[in-house]
């Protein structure tokens, strides 16, 4: 113990006074005291110091192990008491080991709060910079909306301001301050402007007031005139008997205006320009008239005026034939179901095909007094022009084929090319009649409505094609097109006038023709021995089935629109049947003849050359003749051919009349078709 | 006013010398090139609607008929009317028509007359050119010179035909005789007049001989009288030959048959005794011409009207070709 104690003041000399203090405190929480005490030691000390001392300590506890193990070897008493003098020493410098591994702790936890505190610090310091940031963005971000932030003002469109500094008095416009100050000059400008709308705004308001005077004084003079109408009427009345007295058609030109005025557009056109071509031409030529139910066309027209003043759209037609239906089911609904099927379909083929009460008569004269009559009407929900057509004749006609020749069916046949008239030309013909629910194709309703020819909707100034060529970009309504109808009314009398003239000379020609006769063409001295014994139009199943003109049907220059014939020359026992096609544009393509030659068997063009030969010279060789080939000389020159043909046969029966150099000639045996003028005639071949 | 050409009538074809032309002359004086290559082998791709139109169609200048062709190594000869013309075949077929090379003009006696070249033919040699004109002569120029070497005169009306073998030449007339001539002497030394034999006769079409050829034995002729074949040495008819015509235009020997064509549905081809071989139905009313090529073997039949029938196999039809 007494070793122990040696240690003990050792430490004290190593320690301070305080462990002496503490020791000596009341023992009310000593531990914590001493606690208190080892912590503020542990600070005080330098810890290098201490790790020092540690080392040393430990280098003394070997020693003294090594003393002691030595000590034991000599195993003496003395040496005994030196061990244990020694081994309490050793534990003496272990506590103190002890003691310097506590502070250590308390030194390390000291270091290791510090290093949380600090970390704590760095964290809090970094929030802070990161709301700091935070702001500094949401500023910038306001900052600039302020930025962009536009005024009403900038809307507001303003006098530009060249315009302002020299048109505003200087007291707004203030150009000392505005011209360096922006804000100040928009500020003046926006003053100027205020002012004068401000102005403007009266003035308007002062001229719409005068216009409702005006339009107040227009009704007046309106009124006055409205009054004076029953006037003039009274006054027209009392002319009457003058006019009737003088022979004037002052009323009914009236009367007819009056009615023009109530046409559809297309028709007005028409009668429009066929009206001055006729006054220009003389009523000789060219007569134009209206004629139909007035009152049911001004009905009409007011019908059609309320509805465009309600909707300017097809729904309202749409509605007004739903109400329609309503009203006509009501109806229906005493009577059995299969009348009431057949009738709606027959009201709504008569609704489509509804024409204008009114139509316009044209009618063209010939100069021997023959004229045809046109009638235009206008299919108002098909929106086309259809034409029907009579003809009438200063004498009657003799002859089957030749009154034919002028009946309205062919005479306008193709008056321009490709124009039969047999289809509606409005490409949404079709598709209209399917919206009605009609199932059968607008050709089937020409017999009843007329014919939709195409230079009927051109002379109405109604052009399809410019449509169908329109018709996607916009799917607009027709508009007639004045100048379409001038130039075509003009072109289209003339044409009609022509066909006309041409027409009822090819009704004489046809004429003489069936009653057998010929009319020699002028300066041809020779002698036809051939004559015309029959002369009849036939049909096109009797003319495609004959034998001789399959070639030309084959080869399409024939149709069933075209004009059909049968001629019969007889000389002694040959026979000739002629099969002739006129054209609808004759004489403007000559007539085409197929033949067939009954002698000495049947010969035509597809088993014999000479009848082949003939056809070649009537139907193709007009180059050499200076007029145009017209039916009559045809005939002739078919007469010629045949005599030609029968006597160069050198049979007796046909005894050779004419003179020709060779009657036959070449490879091929021609027979000498053409006429020479030379001496009395000669024939020769080429 | 109908197209002209829907009439129209060809008379004379001939093939090229490199056999891959056939040209064809009508009455308008036009002329057609036709290109058998293309339409006999023709590529499928390059194949258009108008491969059997011609190849080119020329006019001659007179727009006279052309009346008769014929073929030489160098030339295409023409005969129209009056005229005979050498056209060098390069030109004709590669379209550059302008002149002839060469022109021979039928010496006739007044203005006034026109004498058609209705037949020619070439000697074997090619040194002689044989006409059978329309003033009733035959004329043999020198194709060398283009001078008259000699006149065969005989016959009473034009000359429809004219053939010739080994220093013979055979004329078949409008008059209805068959003269025999000597190439050399320009004499007459024996005729047949079919119209006189009752066996051959048709009263009814006429006497007129549209066609005879000489073969090494044998004469064929026909045309108003029956198509019938002659024994070269006795001058007698050895076969009438029964087919269905108005009138006989072409008939020659081929292969130890007959070739024979005319007014009729068709063109026969008959062994010597009279059986008929081949009957090929014809496009044209009256056959005017039939031109006949082997290697390869091309038969091309044209008459009145503007299909020509081309036959590969002389067997069938097997395409038809344009002249319009």
């Amino acid at each position: 113990m007494g070793k122990d104690e040696v240690s003990v003041k050792k430490r004290r000399k190593l320690n301070t006074a305080a462990t002496s203090d503490t020791t000596k405190q009341p023992p009310v929480d000593v531990y914590k005291r001493v606690v208190d005490f080892e912590e503020a030691e542990a600070l005080s000390r330098p810890a290098d110091k201490d790790a020092n001392l540690f080392k040393k300590i430990c280098q003394d506890i070997r020693q003294h192990f090594a003393d002691i193990s030595e000590l034991k070897d000599k195993n003496s008493d003395e040496a005994k008491e030196k061990i244990n003098s020694k081994r309490v020493e050793a534990s003496l410098m272990l506590v103190a080991l002890k003691k310097l591994n506590r502070l250590e702790k308390v030194r390390t936890r000291a270091g290791r709060d510090a290093l949380h505190k600090e970390k704590q610090r760095v964290d809090s310091t970094h929030l802070q910079l990161q709301n700091l940031l935070y702001e500094a963005d949401h500023l910038n971000k306001e900052v600039t909306k302020c930025l962009q932030f536009k005024s009403k003002d900038e809307e507001i469109e303003l006098v530009p301001i060249d315009d302002f500094y020299k048109d505003a008095p200087a007291d707004v416009s203030r150009p000392e301050i505005t011209k360096k100050d922006e804000h100040q000059l928009q500020l003046a400008r926006l003053e100027w402007e205020l002012r004068q709308r401000r102005d403007l705004a009266g003035a308007c308001s002062e001229l719409v007031s005068s216009k409702e005077r005006v339009g107040a004084a227009i009704a007046a003079a309106r009124s006055r005139l409205d009054a004076l109408g029953p006037h003039l009427n009274d006054v027209l009345k009392a002319t009457k008997p003058l006019q009737e007295c003088l022979a004037l058609r002052l009323d009914e030109k009236r009367d007819e205006s009056r009615a023009a005025s109530l046409l559809p557009p297309p028709l007005f056109l028409l009668y429009a320009n066929a009206s001055a071509y006729s006054d220009a031409l003389g009523v000789k030529t060219v007569t134009v008239g209206i004629s139909g139910d007035e009152d049911e066309a001004r009905r009409l027209e007011q019908v059609n005026n309320v509805d465009n003043g309600l909707v300017l759209s097809n729904d309202s037609d749409s509605d007004h034939d739903n109400n329609d239906d309503d009203q006509q089911k009501k109806k229906r609904h005493h009577r059995t179901a299969k009348v009431s099927k057949e009738e709606k379909t027959a009201a709504k083929k008569k609704e489509v095909l509804r024409k204008h009460p009114l139509n316009v008569q044209v009618s063209v004269k010939a100069q021997d007094g023959t004229a045809l009559n046109l009638v235009f009407s206008y299919l108002l929900h098909l929106k086309v022009v259809v034409v029907k057509f009579t003809v009438s004749l200063p004498k009657p006609v003799t002859g089957v084929s030749a009154a034919d020749v002028l009946n309205g069916h062919c005479i306008l046949n193709e008056l321009y090319p490709g124009d039969a008239g047999n289809d509606s030309p409005h490409p949404a013909t079709s598709y209209l009649l399917q919206a009605a629910g009609i199932s059968d194709d607008f050709p089937h309703f020409i017999p009843e409505v007329g014919k939709p020819y195409i230079w009927a909707q051109r002379m109405c100034g109604l052009d399809f094609m410019a449509l169908v060529v329109d018709e996607k970009k916009t799917n607009k309504v027709i508009q007639p097109c004045p100048s379409l109808s001038v130039s075509t009314v003009e072109h289209f009398i003339l044409t009609l006038k022509n066909r006309l003239k041409s027409r009822v000379a090819l009704m004489k020609e046809l004429q003489e023709l069936e009653s057998g006769k010929i009319v020699p063409v002028k300066g041809s001295p020779v002698r036809l021995s051939g004559s015309l014994t029959q002369w009849q139009s036939v049909g096109w199943p009797e003319y495609s089935q004959a034998p001789s003109t399959t070639f030309l049907i084959s080869e399409g220059l024939v149709n069933s629109n075209d004009m059909l014939y049968r001629a019969i020359i007889t000389r002694q026992s040959a026979k000739l049947v002629a099969l002739v096609v006129l054209k609808s544009d004759y004489p403007k393509s000559a007539p085409i003849f197929s033949l067939t030659l009954f002698w000495n068997g049947t010969h035509h063009a597809g088993i014999d050359d000479d009848i082949r030969d003939i056809e070649r010279v009537i139907n193709t060789d007009w180059s050499l003749e200076d007029k145009q080939p017209s039916l009559t000389t045809q005939m002739t020159k078919l007469l010629t051919c045949l005599d030609i043909l029968l006597e160069t046969t050198g049979t007796s029966e046909f005894p050779p009349d004419k003179v020709m150099f060779q009657p036959v000639r070449g490879r091929n045996r021609v027979k000498p078709y053409k006429f020479i003028k030379q001496g009395n005639g000669i024939f020769v071949q080429y | 006013m109908l197209d002209k050409i829907l009439y129209n009538t060809i008379l004379c074809q001939t093939f090229s010398p490199c056999g891959k032309y056939l040209v064809a002359g009508n009455i308008y004086g036009q002329l057609a090139v036709f290109d058998l290559d293309r339409i006999l082998n023709p590529v499928i791709e390059l194949l258009t609607s108008d491969y059997n139109k011609p190849k080119q169609i020329h006019k001659i200048e007179s727009g006279k008929q052309i009346c008769s062709l014929i073929t030489t190594d160098s030339f295409l000869i023409i005969g129209t009317i009056n005229e005979i013309t050498g056209w060098d075949w390069k030109a004709v077929t590669s379209g550059k028509w302008s002149k002839p090379a060469w022109t021979i003009t039928i010496p006739v006696k007044s203005s006034m007359e026109q004498s058609d070249v209705n037949s020619l033919w070439l000697s074997e040699d090619e040194i002689k050119l044989f006409a059978g004109c329309g003033d009733n002569n035959i004329y043999a120029f020198n194709l060398e010179d283009g001078r008259l070497v000699t006149t065969y005169e005989g016959h009473s009306d034009y000359i429809h035909s004219i053939h010739g073998k080994s220093q013979q030449l055979i004329s078949a007339g409008e008059d209805g005789l068959v003269l025999l001539w000597d190439e050399r002497t320009g004499k007459s030394h024996s005729r047949l007049e079919p119209h006189a034999n009752s066996k051959v006769s048709r009263p009814d079409i006429g006497k007129w001989v549209g066609a005879a050829t000489l073969g090494d034995d044998w004469i064929v002729c026909g045309g108003g009288p029956r198509l019938s074949l002659w024994h070269l040495r006795s001058l007698d008819p050895v076969t009438a030959f029964d087919i269905a015509d108005h009138g006989v235009h072409v008939a020659f020997f081929h292969d130890d048959c007959i070739v024979a064509g005319g007014a009729s549905k068709h063109l026969y081809q008959l062994s010597y005794s009279g059986e008929v071989r081949v009957e090929l139905p014809v496009s044209a009313t009256t056959v005017y011409s039939a031109a006949m090529k082997t290697n390869p073997k091309v038969l091309a039949i044209a008459g009145s009207s503007s299909e020509i029938d081309l036959c590969t196999t002389f067997n069938y039809r097997d395409q038809v070709l344009h002249f319009r």
